[in-house]
């Protein structure tokens, strides 16, 4: 199925009647999401991603602007009616009913073309419990599991029914770190067995980046930029996103175009063609260093970490707008703790330049 | 199972979904509100009823067809009821028995609540356990040897009996105390550090920091007066020490038949007038301690 | 913090309260019990020196008495018609007051206005309205002047009048009045409790079954209740505990002779039936009557926890 947002726009009301602004939460936002794809919402909290996806549920209304599920306008169809799988932030999962029961409920709902017999309803709640591997905990209720155990549970409810497209918010957020990694890649094999177009929102950039189809950065209910998560990352359109994407972060620093030389502090890093001369804002991701001995950017070693594969090497700039430049580098590369100042030279494709003011991407050639 | 026996819900025809959820929604609406108008109609028919009986003539009350509201309005149903209930004694008794009774339940309920809450002694936990215990107890269970007792007392018939057999609600304890006990206890040992005295410290510190429920059980303790009806019927029914509720229970039942039904509303009327101001103005004391009991009055 | 001081200081402090207790509150469940295992105990006879037989003789007595029975069996019939109606009728008000925004407030307070009434008062208001004013011809001279508002209003949908309460009424028609007026009475409460409990869910738990397309009755059946059944069962429990000691609303509505002109004590109930042996000092019967009455709602109650063990969740 798939899913058209036209213009849609929320807009909540102010809480305090007389003092008080009213909070756009979603402005604006159009977007054809394609067929069987799984889309990442992306941004900092109260960025309107959830507000976004509650619009596609129906649970919230939209101040203005249209939903499409295929062909049909939905925008006014209640939830009940829209035909989609939902799975909350904190599950939501009925206490009083075992996972079975759970699983069951939305079959039991079904009706019309849809409505299943008794045999076949059971058939299809092992075969999601299976999906999620918890076919071994039907009996349980949901108190007695853990929170991945509940989390997978919840994706099965929602999964079930085979909702015409499957929505999660924030489904990771109340697991630890090594039942996130799993569960993130078990939600991708899913979605990419059951072909269903899925949409979930999360504030970890790592996470939509690493199983989405496409991600769409947000921030303060506008959309900054929709695209394939590696397309994303390397064209960042502004600042927001290139510093929202990555780990570790983007280093920023201020510089400056002059005469067809772009410039970071004293230091001249490349020839670049296009840009005008100007004060700009210099982005460099961690890897778009080079160890160099006559390396043109020249900064203040601090500390050298070991990861193992690669060696993250912490140093200083004046220019810099973080107190620490981060770079990472193959840990081939041996640096000399001893040594007061490490020289890079910079990748071209792994640098960025932003207007100060705007924060807008300002593109460039490499002379 | 085949991978293809799980196809995706089928597609719909949202023209007529939408509509018929329209419709849906509007129907259950209107049911929700007819049902609950309904049912609010209900409720407060029966005081309706009373106010406009009590300003009908008796040959009016009497048509065949009966008035929604009197043709005439006889407002000396009012003044007649007042005398033939005698409710200015009636008034007074309860006002004293209400009264004393409520001064003397608050004194031991805030001394008892704060040794319980605050005083460590032998045997504290216990004695709040057995204390608790007697709330499942019915008061009927009490009231059989209370009447032998007072009988033993010689107190048959005085106001000592309407005030003290009832005087201690191990109810209104446990509410003073789990109040008491959610003030910061730092707040009492300051005071020790001070040197203020419990006394002192009590009524400074925890009577005003405990007023809400200090003030619902006065209420529930005047309404329990006002409404009591079995005890004082077994023990105090003399004229002269009559409360308001065996009065006008007992007015109106000796000739039945010849009642004169607008002169006993215009009664009723009277008696519930003082519930219903305390029902608009202190509404929420009332709420907050009845959500907490199950009890009544 | 315990010292000596303290110690003292806190008997004082709960020195009035012990000792009412002790007089009204703690010899009385001893005296209760005393008095019911003695044959025949009463209190105008122990004047004169009698002296008592122990033993279960009085619950032989009391059970064995047509008008314990009748008193049990009506005690039992309200309760069990009126628990479950105001329980139902409690829930539906609650759950569509809980639905609602646009006037909530207001319905709630009116709903809530019962609570704080005179049950005997309003008991004569209620007689009133199913009363039939004049009396329904006994006598050759009486005429029918008016049926009554109840039996008025009843006229408008073809139904006949009907002798609610009146000399000569029909035993069903005084329990319908009474269950009626208990309904009405205890409906504020459980409303009051329920509403609370609904507003406490989780709101997700709705949002969840929306999605998955549940229909409202449903909704109420398999998600509502269940996670109201703590609620409920408390409204439940504390029913029956009030209903087993029905009592001042039947004197409200029949007076002190518990049943119609003409058929006294015919709707008498369990404490009904103690009051009435008090003036006649048969205490030991009363006891007995009273640890009965203590047993079948320790009884109702035990049996209500364990269903609620079951049927309520988590």
């Amino acid at each position: 199925m798939k899913v058209a947002l036209q213009n849609l726009t929320k807009i909540f009301p102010s809480r305090d009647k007389k003092a008080g602004k009213e909070v756009v939460a979603v402005n604006d936002f159009t977007f054809d999401i394609p067929d069987g794809k799984l889309i990442g919402l992306l941004g900092p909290s109260g960025c309107g991603k959830s507000t976004t996806l509650y619009m596609i549920s129906g649970l919230q209304k939209p101040t203005s602007g249209k939903i499409f599920f295929g062909e049909d306008d939905v925008t006014e169809l209640s939830t009940e009616n829209r035909g989609i799988g939902l799975v909350f932030q904190n599950y939501a999962l009925y206490p009083h009913m075992t996972v079975k029961q759970n699983i069951l409920f939305p079959l039991q709902n079904l009706k019309g073309a849809d409505k299943m017999s008794k045999e076949a309803m059971l058939e299809r709640a092992e075969w999601a419990a299976r999906l999620v591997q918890i076919d071994d905990l039907m009996d349980r209720k949901p108190s007695e599991m853990s929170g991945g155990q509940q989390q997978r549970v919840a994706i099965a409810r929602a999964l079930v029914k085979m909702p015409r497209v499957l929505l999660l918010d924030e489904p990771l957020s109340n697991l630890d770190a090594r039942l996130r990694l799993q569960t993130r890649e078990e939600i991708r094999r899913i979605q990419r067995e059951t072909g269903i177009t899925t949409i979930f929102v999360t504030h970890d950039q790592e996470e939509a980046m690493s199983i989405s189809d496409m991600i769409v950065v947000m921030k303060l209910g506008v959309v900054q930029q929709i695209g394939e998560p590696q397309e994303v990352y390397d064209n960042p359109t502004n600042l927001f996103v290139a510093k929202f994407l990555g780990t570790p972060p983007i280093n920023v620093f201020s510089g400056k175009v002059s005469g067809g030389k772009l410039y970071i502090g004293q230091d001249a890093v490349l020839e670049i063609a296009g840009v005008s001369d100007q004060e700009v804002t210099v982005g460099v991701r961690p890897e778009g260093f080079e160890l160099a001995e006559d390396g043109k950017l020249h900064c203040q070693l601090s500390n050298v970490e070991v990861m193992g594969r690669d060696v993250s090497i912490v140093s200083t700039n004046e220019a810099s707008l973080n107190p620490m430049i981060r770079s990472i580098i193959n840990a081939d590369n041996k640096v000399d703790l001893a040594n007061k100042v490490v020289s890079y030279n910079v990748k071209p494709h792994k640098l960025f330049l932003f207007n100060k003011e705007t924060e807008e991407r300002i593109p460039f050639e490499v002379k | 199972m085949a991978k293809n026996e799980n196809t995706v819900m089928h597609e719909r025809n949202i023209q007529s979904i939408s509509t018929k959820q329209n419709y849906a929604k509007t129907f259950v609406k209107i049911g929700v509100y007819a049902f609950l108008m309904l049912m609010a109609l209900i409720v407060l028919f029966p005081f309706y009823w009373m106010i406009s009986s009590s300003l009908k003539s008796l040959s009016e009350y009497k048509l065949n067809v009966p008035t929604l509201w009197p043709k005439t309005i006889v407002l000396r149903n009012y003044a007649e009821a007042f005398t033939t209930a005698n409710l200015g004694r009636l008034f007074a008794n309860t006002a004293y028995v209400g009264i004393v009774s409520t001064l003397l339940s608050l004194v031991i309920t805030v001394l008892s609540a704060f040794a319980f809450a605050r005083l460590e002694f032998k045997g504290k936990n216990a004695m709040f356990a057995a204390l608790l215990a007697t709330m499942m107890i019915p008061g009927e269970l009490f009231t059989i040897t209370n009447y032998a007792t007072i009988n033993e007392f010689g107190w048959m018939n005085t106001f000592k009996v309407l005030i003290f057999p009832f005087l201690v609600s191990v109810f209104y304890i446990y509410l003073l105390r789990q109040n008491f006990m959610q003030i910061p206890n730092e707040l009492y040992l300051a005071a020790k550090v001070d040197g203020c005295p419990d006394l002192k410290y009590l009524w400074k510190v925890m009577i005003p920091l405990a007023l809400p429920t200090l003030i619902s059980i006065t209420i529930l303790k005047m309404m329990g007066a006002w409404n009591s009806y079995v005890w004082p019927n077994l023990v105090a029914n003399k004229k002269e020490l009559q409360m308001i509720t065996n009065g006008l229970r007992n007015s109106f039942t000796d000739a039945a038949g010849s009642v004169n039904y607008p002169v006993q509303m215009a009664a009723v009327a009277i008696v519930s007038a003082p519930l219903f101001l305390v029902f608009v103005f202190l509404r929420k004391y009332i709420m907050s301690g009845v959500s907490r009991s199950g009890i009544k009055g | 913090m315990v010292d000596s001081k303290h110690q003292w200081k806190a008997w004082l402090y709960l020195s009035p309260a012990i000792v009412l207790l002790l007089v009204f509150t703690v010899w009385p469940i001893i005296n209760t019990v005393r008095m019911a295992f003695m044959d025949g105990y009463n209190g105008l006879a122990i004047i004169g020196g009698a002296e008592f037989e122990f033993g279960i003789a009085n619950f032989q007595r009391v059970l064995g008495l047509s008008s314990f029975k009748n008193s049990l069996y009506n005690t039992m019939l309200l309760c069990v018609l009126t628990v479950p109606i105001s329980t139902l009728l409690a829930l539906l008000i609650a759950v569509a007051l809980n639905s609602i925004k646009w006037l909530q407030k207001g319905l709630q307070t009116i709903f809530f206005l019962p609570y704080v009434t005179n049950s005997i008062a309003i008991g004569m208001v209620f007689a009133a309205m199913f009363n039939i004013v004049g009396n329904m011809g006994t006598d050759g001279n009486d005429i029918i002047i008016t049926a009554g508002i109840i039996n008025n209003i009843l006229g408008v949908f073809g139904i006949e009048p009907i002798n609610w309460i009146n000399a000569g009424s029909a035993y069903w028609a005084n329990i319908t009045v009474m269950v009626v007026y208990i309904v009405w009475n205890a409906l504020p409460f459980k409303i009051l409790v329920l509403l609370g409990g609904l507003q406490s869910i989780n709101k997700q738990y709705y949002e969840a079954a929306k999605v998955d397309s549940t229909p409202r009755w449903r909704v109420f059946t398999r998600i509502t209740v269940p996670l109201l059944s703590p609620m409920i069962a408390y409204v439940v429990i504390t029913g029956f505990i009030g209903g087993f000691k029905e009592y001042s609303s039947i004197v409200g509505i029949f007076g002190e002779d518990m049943g119609p002109a003409g058929a006294p004590g015919r709707l008498n109930t369990i404490v009904g039936y103690i009051y009435d042996a008090l003036p006649k000092m048969n205490y030991g019967v009363a006891s007995a009557a009273a640890l009965i009455l203590f047993g079948i709602i320790f009884v109702v109650t035990m049996i209500n926890m364990q269903v609620s063990k079951k049927r309520v969740h988590y």
